[in-house]
């Protein structure tokens, strides 16, 4: 066996199995024996519950937000009467959305029962 | 019933400048009357007012603290001044004097008139407030509607 | 979201308070020539700003009915407060009141009244919108 020299044997060395699989490519190696069928298991993932969860705590701050401005005016601590008006009115429509988001999905849940297994 | 009280003491500053315009025209138009029935010439009249607690019924009346409430305004008295009347001398006049001097009544036009000026803006404030209690009445009305 | 929440009982005190003040500008305006008469206000806002504790403040423990109900939006002992106003230039026939004042105060009341209302049929509006949602 002819055994290469200096820059070659760099240059030969550099050159892997490795490279030619694209598992590399990706930076993680994805390993199929540890999936299994039907799951994405991605470790930060979000569910949809936590994403309605927090949906759910933001419309909430709005509308605690809202109240501090309302109180503050009833107060006369504050003369922002804009931007009072425009918090109450964000609080509304956010709540008359997440009001919505609720129908639709209780409508989606009642198609799927519908289903006949 | 907070704003019917209101309502009830602009009212009351309304009847009251009213009856202060009353007097002006009245001296207005008798600045040159040199013969009243009560004699001599004609006394300028004057309005006095006076405040007082704005109560709605014995109960108020029965637990009341005199300053500290609103106050319902009314003229008190309709005073005829006692200023002695200016002294004019005209011989040629009716109701001239020994000396041909006439008594003519002690009222100065020009003040009547800004008497009067200052009086319908008081009524008009008196106005503007009644307006703002009754839209306010109105307003709570619609509550939740 | 109950129905009388602090908030709600902030807006209804601020009406009501409101309209006392409306009543005092009246008597104010209506007096503006009476010899003698001192203008009068009336001040709410501290107490009401205390009730709510609008800063965030720490709460207080109440241990007795008089005392004062910091931040739990106790609103039973709040009193209004009518007093001569300190700053009113005297005229020749002892009175205080300056008219264009009052008016500029009356239409600020009247303004600060109109939005309260405005808000309380807001919030009115939303619970009954819940309410008659279905499903």
């Amino acid at each position: 066996m002819i055994k290469p020299y200096g820059q070659m044997q760099n240059t030969l060395k550099s050159y892997d199995m490795k490279n030619w699989s694209k598992s590399v490519e990706l930076g993680n190696k994805v390993d199929f024996k540890d999936k299994s069928f039907g799951e994405v298991n991605k470790p930060d993932a979000k569910t949809f519950g936590d994403f309605l969860l927090d949906s759910v705590g933001k419309v909430n701050d709005l509308q605690v937000q809202a109240n501090q401005a309302m109180e503050q005016v009833a107060s006369g601590k504050s003369q922002n009467l804009h931007e009072t008006l425009l918090a109450v009115e964000k609080a509304d429509i956010a709540f008359r959305t997440m009001n919505q988001v609720r129908s639709k999905v209780i409508d989606a849940y009642k198609e799927i029962m519908k289903m006949q297994v | 019933m907070d704003l019917l009280k209101s309502m009830k003491i602009s009212a009351s500053g309304l009847a009251a400048n009213r009856k202060r315009i009353e007097a002006i025209s009245s001296n207005i138009a008798n600045a040159q009357t040199t013969r009243t029935a009560e004699g001599g010439a004609y006394r300028r009249k004057e309005v006095v007012f006076g405040s007082e607690p704005a109560r709605d019924n014995f109960a108020d009346i029965l637990e009341g603290e005199l300053d500290a409430q609103a106050q319902t305004v009314h003229a008190t008295e309709v005073v005829s001044t006692d200023e002695p009347p200016i002294l004019k001398y005209d011989p040629t006049h009716v109701d001239a004097n020994d000396e041909g001097y006439v008594a003519m009544p002690n009222v100065n036009v020009m003040k009547e008139m800004a008497d009067m000026i200052s009086a319908q803006r008081a009524y008009e404030a008196n106005i503007t407030a009644i307006n703002t209690s009754k839209s306010m009445a109105m307003k709570a009305l619609e509550i939740g509607r | 979201m109950e129905i009388n929440d602090k908030t709600m009982q902030a807006l209804a005190a601020g009406l009501k308070f409101r309209e006392m003040r409306q009543e005092l500008i009246s008597s104010n305006i209506a007096n503006a020539e009476t010899p003698g008469y001192k203008a009068k206000r009336l001040g709410f806002e501290k107490a009401l700003a205390r009730a709510l504790d609008v800063d965030g403040q720490q709460g207080m423990n109440i241990g007795d009915d008089r005392h004062f109900n910091v931040g739990g939006g106790g609103f039973e002992n709040l009193e209004p407060e009518v007093f001569n106003d300190p700053n009113g230039v005297v005229n020749e026939s002892g009175n205080t009141v300056n008219r264009e004042d009052e008016m500029a105060r009356m239409a600020e009341n009247k303004i600060m009244y109109d939005t309260l209302i405005q808000l309380m049929n807001k919030k009115i509006g939303l619970k009954k919108y819940v309410l008659s949602s279905e499903r």
